[in-house]
């Protein structure tokens, strides 16, 4: 049900201003996204975009795709629900390091063991930026924040490694200081069937750490393709993951060049399957649950 | 010689029984099969035995799961209640002393100078000051500032702080520390309160202590970060599943928001359940003048705490009883508990000893309130405040008093009629029958009935309604 028509960038920018700080990663983010759309060359109406709270999550908003500013962490379940109900739209999930790992880190292993085809970005960096500078899970051990006055003493996850841990048929990762970069990874998980995973590093300007910001990540990445990573490789891919905090790897880690089918599919052939059957008159009811 | 032992056959009371038919399955000479009636104790349909034909092989009773099931014993078997082993031995031996209470000690403070401080901080001090050293919390505006104070002194103060990783998380680690007898709390608004209903009811369930301190926000749904009283349904009526109520605590100035919270910690131990203080948007931000208390509490630990050494071995906290007699009486305890804690209704009034137009209003709205009434003092209009300060149990007797020269009730509040509706469930539940007429003042969204709105409500009040200075002489004494 794609469309042929193309569509510019332009197309995919909403009325509403950002209201990010200046200097914000997300605003690279976006403009990755509205890239990326751009290039898929599908209509905003058929696009979905989800996210749950935080600065972030505000996303959506800055679309022209139909958009949904939904629960703090609950975005996947939602962008699930979405899918199911209508499996012909593209759907987007997005968030921030606290909605994705922490208060909805249940929900990732569960929509990457489902496979529906979602892309899921998070704008990952390592701090609660909405509500003025409190750790997140992503977040160095001894980081100073406003909720760890004397340093944090606890480890950060590791987003990488677990969403390929999980099993997760696609996963990158990208910064807005590599714009042209992370819009091709976005293009690249977008086309992807079946779950997609991208971690984006993108600094928070406020209340972020002062050496982790764009021009840091400019110097400091290392694209994978420079380091000859197979993207099939998965035990490869989860060795380069664990450099996740020391070295910055942009680039696609994994890609499941096996993928099996989506849920939705899934959910289609069980239907087909069992449209073909007769069916049994109310008086013989009982009988669809004799076993046999 | 050797001597000839006999099998046992086997053998079965019908009650045990879940007919899971594996001992049909094994049996090798079909002498079991399904009764044609189901059990009236059980609801099951049990297995019957035709011992006739049955050989005593033993295979049904390796295959039976029951422990109580199939048997190989004769029928003369005694009780078989007797089986269990409280009742052939009694309690499990033991030397641990019985639990006592290591009461809490009040440490004098010294006389300091007032705080000029926000209402979040206030409530953060008041529960250091209570004897809280477990603080849990997850952030959302507009009541970070209290986790964040509680940051920054908890380390100092030997405590601990912890940034949990949803509200969900939260109200389990606080059930976990309450367990162990300790003293926790937590600052939450509106959507963050909503997660953790379902650990509150356990807690309630549980009986265990803990202070919530919620600042309430704009909603349904995400709404928004602006003051709005609208969690008093939730937290008058709606703590989670089940059978649950807590004191529900409205302070309206910062100062309040420490004394409550203090005063919170005491209760919540004495009644061993969970304490809401329900604060609005405005009164977390707000700052003002915090006088600290004389002393402060250097808290024990109660018997009831699993503690974790020997005097405390025997203790357990659980929400669970699975028979119905169980649970129903552990319901009627929990209502004697709710009964009893209603002697902690509090109000507070201002110049209502001759009000004909009692105002109602908690947190930031009572001081509009006040303010209007005051104006109206002025225009010679016999007004009044009543506010309530604990929202559940609703402190209904102090306000019959006022209601003999009442001509009329205005609900000042920023939710639609939350405060007004336990207003009148209160008056209801105290069989009052007939009250003035109820007119309300709300504003939604963020935005706070203002005093010159609750003024000009008053003053648009049908002819009557209130008395002008002049004509007030003639209108009830």
């Amino acid at each position: 049900m794609s469309t042929c028509a193309s569509f510019a960038v332009a197309d995919f920018k909403s009325d509403l201003k950002p209201i990010w700080c200046p200097g914000c990663g997300d605003f690279g983010v976006l403009q990755s996204i509205y890239r990326a759309l751009s290039a898929i060359g599908r209509a905003p109406h058929e696009i979905s975009f989800v996210s749950g709270i935080g600065c972030s999550s505000r996303i959506p908003g800055y679309t022209t795709a139909y958009g949904f500013n939904s629960v703090h962490g609950r975005a996947l379940p939602i962008a699930q629900g979405i899918k199911l109900a209508h499996p012909e739209l593209l759907v987007l999930a997005a968030g921030g390091d606290g909605d994705g790992f922490s208060i909805g880190g249940g929900h990732l292993p569960h929509a990457i063991r489902r496979n529906l085809d979602i892309t899921y970005i998070v704008m990952d960096n390592q701090i609660y930026g909405l509500t003025k500078g409190q750790l997140s899970p992503t977040s160095p051990r001894g980081l100073h924040t406003a909720s760890s006055v004397f340093g944090s003493l606890e480890d950060p996850v590791n987003p990488l490694l677990y969403v390929l841990g999980y099993g997760a048929r696609f996963v990158a990762q990208g910064t807005p200081a590599d714009m042209a970069g992370l819009s091709t990874l976005i293009e690249a998980a977008i086309r992807f069937k079946g779950f997609s995973f991208v971690n984006v590093q993108s600094p928070c300007i406020t209340f972020g750490q002062p050496d982790q910001q764009l021009k840091a990540h400019k110097a400091g990445m290392t694209s994978l393709a420079s380091v000859g990573h197979d993207p099939t490789n998965r035990i490869k891919a989860m060795d380069l993951a664990q450099a996740y905090g020391s070295t910055l790897y942009t680039g696609i880690f994994y890609q499941d060049p096996d993928a099996g089918p989506t849920y939705e599919e899934a959910v289609e052939t069980r239907r087909t399957q069992f449209s073909g059957k007769p069916i049994v008159p109310r008086q013989r009811i009982l009988e669809n649950f004799i076993p046999r | 010689m050797p001597q000839v032992t006999e099998r046992p056959k086997p053998f079965l009371f019908p009650e045990f029984c879940k007919g899971c038919g594996r001992c049909i399955s094994v049996c090798q000479k079909h002498s079991i099969h399904f009764a044609d009636h189901i059990n009236a104790r059980t609801g099951v349909v049990p297995i019957e035995i035709d011992l006739d034909t049955c050989n005593a092989c033993g295979l049904c009773m390796d295959a039976c799961p029951e422990p109580y099931g199939l048997i190989g014993r004769p029928v003369d078997a005694t009780d078989w209640e007797l089986e269990d082993p409280s009742h052939l031995f009694g309690h499990r031996p033991t030397t641990a002393p019985v639990p006592v209470d290591i009461p809490d000690q009040r440490v004098a403070l010294p006389a300091c100078e007032p705080l000029v401080v926000k209402g979040n901080y206030a409530a953060a001090i008041g529960a250091l000051l209570a004897g809280c050293r477990h603080f849990f919390g997850y952030p959302i505006t507009p009541s970070t500032e209290g986790a964040e104070l509680m940051a920054s002194l908890m380390p100092k103060l030997q405590g601990v702080f912890l940034q949990a990783v949803s509200e969900v998380a939260t109200v389990n680690h606080m059930y976990g520390a309450a367990s162990a007898g300790q003293r926790s709390m937590t600052f939450t608004s509106s959507p963050g309160f909503s997660l953790m209903l379902e650990g509150i009811s356990y807690m309630i369930g549980a009986e265990l202590p803990g202070v919530f301190v919620n600042i309430m926000r704009g909603g349904p749904g995400l709404g928004n970060i602006a003051p709005e009283q609208t969690d008093i349904k939730l937290a008058c009526r709606g703590l989670g599943h089940g059978n649950t109520h807590a004191l529900v605590f409205a302070p309206s100035t910062p100062q309040e928001m420490l004394d409550m919270t203090m005063r919170a910690f005491d209760l919540s131990f004495r009644y061993r359940n969970p304490v809401v203080i329900l604060g609005d948007g405005y009164l977390g931000q707000m700052t003002g003048r915090v006088m600290l208390p004389r002393d402060m509490v250097k808290p024990g630990i109660p018997a009831w705490a699993v503690w974790g050494d020997a005097m405390h071995r025997r203790n357990l906290t659980s929400s669970i009883m699975l028979a119905e007699t169980d649970l129903e009486q552990h319901n009627e305890h929990l209502n004697r508990k709710y009964e009893a804690m209603k002697v902690e209704a509090m109000a507070d009034t201002f110049v209502c000893d001759d009000a004909e137009i009692i105002v109602v209003a908690c947190n930031t709205p009572a001081r509009m309130a006040k303010g209007a009434v005051q104006e109206l003092r002025h225009m010679g209009v016999k007004a009044g405040l009543f506010r309530p300060q604990t929202l559940w149990p609703f402190p209904v007797d102090a306000f019959l008093p006022l209601l003999a020269h009442a001509r009329r009730i205005v609900m000042v509040e920023a939710s639609p009629g939350q405060l007004e509706d336990e207003l009148r469930l209160a008056l209801s539940r105290a069989d009052v029958r007939t009250y003035p007429p109820i007119s309300s003042v709300q504003h939604f969204g963020g935005i706070l009935p203002q005093q010159h709105e609750i003024v000009t409500r008053i003053m648009d009040l049908p002819a009557g309604s209130h008395a002008q200075a002049v004509s007030g002489s003639e209108v009830l004494a």
